[in-house]
């Protein structure tokens, strides 16, 4: 079931990736024989072929997944969404000491260890990556460390 | 053989520099302490640190010395969690869980993990050895391919790909065509039309490569290690005091030495790497051996021949990305990747006019098996500890590692997100059998197939049958057909044959 509701999404996104392909894309002077349209139009269709066989005769792959393993997956990906738009904002040392503390915590440390984790590491890394490494991070509000 | 010994003077020169053999340590060590983390494997150590390497600024060289280093030392420190966990780093080591972890077992982790070093160090050597010589030897050869033999080349590529890779073909194809569809993305170079960029800036020069690699190897498998601690627990084993004897060896030396050419000539097909290589190895040398019931209790050769074979492919895997410009693997296909970020297009030309990456390359392998070899027998009980590190303490920091180098080479929101929701897409394809090697080789070959083809069609004028005028290319589409035909006529007599026996 979850691997035909796979092929046929990617099957919707190949006909919307064909219809660029055949309707939008095109130069206005022709450069080259081929020009800019072919190449997708011969993926796409190809990628539509392989994707209707396999919708038709899925290969039989049925991954259990728990339904608690999803919810715990979900609130990763959520902790990493909200990382990545408080990157910059908040900067990175702060933005990592709460990431880290976060995801420590729910994969089942106690919660003071794991704020003392986010603490250290995201100070550390910081340092390295800036100091010795000579690498760009986002300040943000604690600029002045800089 | 002088173009080859003047070469290797040259890149000595290179990789001798103390600056560059700074790199070649710093690589190994890191590369083995990487692979020996539980689950984490050569080609998600080389996508997490590769983008942090680019943004450090370094000479092209040096950059490539530093990430093959990882690479191989990757493949070096991916038998320690194997052994010591029964936890394969990556498909490449799941043969050395066969006989290593047993003999863990039974009480001699020191010698399976001693001996293992030892074959990685043949296997490693003899593949630099014969990349030195066959190297410049197809370079040389493949310098006069025209665009259409290129076309060939690839077709082939992910033919052999799609035959040898996984179980299933047709998936290996899907694979492969997400990777070629989304390296359609963005301004097309020739034109100078838009495609598919929805009018996202970000986008608009395409997807970037490392926001691909750090999405699908580095996001992908945070959320990969988040799931495994949900589900189930690992157990270690005691590191002991036992170590490789001299009768151990004069035991495998055939066996590893087999493993050494098995694992050479299978890393240099496209597509294959250190996971078909050793699987044949082992395949072998159970075969060949009268008392093979022995093999899967801890048995040395058991042991010996997967990961022999697996360093040798990983050497093998270098030769056509040095000299053709295609990747025979999922994390050679990064290096290429690595080199078309600092404008340098691999290929059979770069033993020429590139001379110092590509031989500085080859260099710094010779020193790193050896550096790997040395620092690996005293230090192997440190690396160990690194099996004791929770993995909740390591899952987040995988996170800051990745965000740190897409940011740092990037810099700017949008490529963390589209990052997230590539490692989620990774994800998925992983639960459904998905290869993810054929995805990034699809992904790094993109633009260069397009753009053969279309160099070809011009040259004829449209006129499609350029693609079969010469030699080259009937040949290659030739091997193209066997490599189809042959698995599965093989596959079939298979059947008949478990059917005739019942």
């Amino acid at each position: 079931m979850a691997e035909r509701l796979f092929y046929g999404a990617l099957f919707i996104l190949t006909l919307g990736y064909l219809y660029f392909a055949f309707v939008t894309i095109k130069a206005p002077i022709q450069y080259d024989p081929l020009g800019p349209e072919t190449w997708p139009r011969l993926l796409g269709l190809l990628m539509a072929v392989a994707l209707a066989i396999r919708l038709v005769r899925p290969s039989g792959v049925a991954p259990d997944v728990a339904r608690k393993t999803i919810i715990r997956l979900a609130v990763v990906a959520g902790f990493l969404l909200l990382y990545a738009i408080l990157f910059q904002r908040l900067g990175f040392i702060l933005s990592t000491w709460g990431f880290c503390s976060a995801v420590t915590w729910l994969l089942g440390t106690r919660p003071v260890k794991a704020v003392i984790f986010g603490a250290v590491v995201s100070t550390v890394t910081f340092f390295v990556f800036t100091d010795l490494l000579d690498l760009n991070l986002p300040g943000g509000l604690l600029e002045f460390l800089d | 053989m002088e173009t080859v010994l003047s070469g290797l003077a040259g890149g000595f020169g290179v990789a001798l520099h103390p600056f560059n053999l700074f790199l070649v340590l710093v690589g190994c060590f890191g590369g083995t302490l990487i692979g020996a983390l539980p689950g984490i494997g050569p080609t998600n150590g080389v996508a997490i640190l590769l983008p942090i390497a680019y943004g450090l600024g370094l000479p092209v060289e040096s950059a490539l010395i530093l990430l093959a280093g990882i690479y191989y030392g990757a493949e070096y420190g991916g038998r320690i969690s194997s052994i010591l966990l029964n936890v394969p780093g990556d498909s490449g080591a799941v043969m050395t869980t066969l006989d290593g972890h047993p003999m863990a077992v039974n009480g001699e982790a020191g010698r399976a993990l001693s001996l293992s070093a030892v074959a990685s160090f043949i296997g490693g050597t003899f593949a630099v050895v014969l990349m030195s010589v066959f190297g410049p030897l197809l370079a040389s050869y493949a310098i006069s391919f025209s665009p259409a033999d290129y076309v060939a080349l690839m077709v082939f590529a992910f033919a052999s790909l799609a035959s040898l890779v996984g179980k299933d073909p047709l998936k290996t194809l899907i694979a492969a065509l997400i990777g070629l569809m989304l390296a359609t993305v963005g301004i097309d170079a020739s034109t100078g039309i838009k495609r598919y960029d929805f009018g996202i800036p970000d986008i608009l020069a395409g997807i970037d490569f490392l926001v691909v690699i750090i999405g699908l190897f580095g996001i992908g498998e945070l959320l990969h290690l988040v799931e495994q601690q949900v589900t189930g627990r690992m157990s270690l084993l005691k590191l002991d005091k036992s170590f490789v004897s001299k009768a151990d060896l004069l035991l495998t030396k055939w066996t590893i030495a087999r493993g050494s050419v098995i694992g050479f000539f299978v890393g240099i097909l496209p597509g294959t790497g250190a996971s078909v290589a050793s699987a044949v190895a082992y395949g072998t040398e159970k075969r060949l051996a009268r008392d093979s019931e022995k093999f899967g209790t801890g048995d040395p050769r058991g042991l010996a021949a997967p990961e022999s074979a697996n360093n040798a492919a990983a050497g093998g895997a270098m030769v056509p990305m040095l000299t053709l410009g295609i990747p025979g693997s999922g994390t050679t296909a990064m290096l290429l990747g690595a080199l078309l970020l600092f404008n340098v297009q691999p290929g059979p030309l770069m033993f020429q006019q590139r001379p110092e990456i590509a031989w500085g390359l080859i260099a710094s392998m010779y020193i790193g098996n050896v550096a790997l070899l040395v620092i690996n027998l005293p230090l192997v009980g440190l690396f160990a500890r690194m099996l004791t590190i929770p993995p909740r303490y390591l899952t987040p920091l995988i996170g800051v590692l990745a965000f740190v180098g897409v940011y740092a080479v990037i810099g700017n929101t949008f490529d963390l997100k589209l990052a997230i929701g590539l490692g989620i897409f990774g994800w998925i394809l992983r639960k459904l059998d998905f290869q993810l090697a054929p995805v990034i080789l699809g992904f790094v070959l993109g633009s260069l197939f397009e753009n053969n083809l279309r160099r070809a069609l011009s040259m004829s004028g449209g006129d499609w049958s350029i693609l079969l005028e010469s030699f080259d290319s009937q040949a290659l589409y030739v091997l193209t057909a066997l490599t189809i035909v042959i698995p599965v006529i093989v596959g079939r007599r298979r059947l008949r044959m478990a059917a005739q026996k019942q």
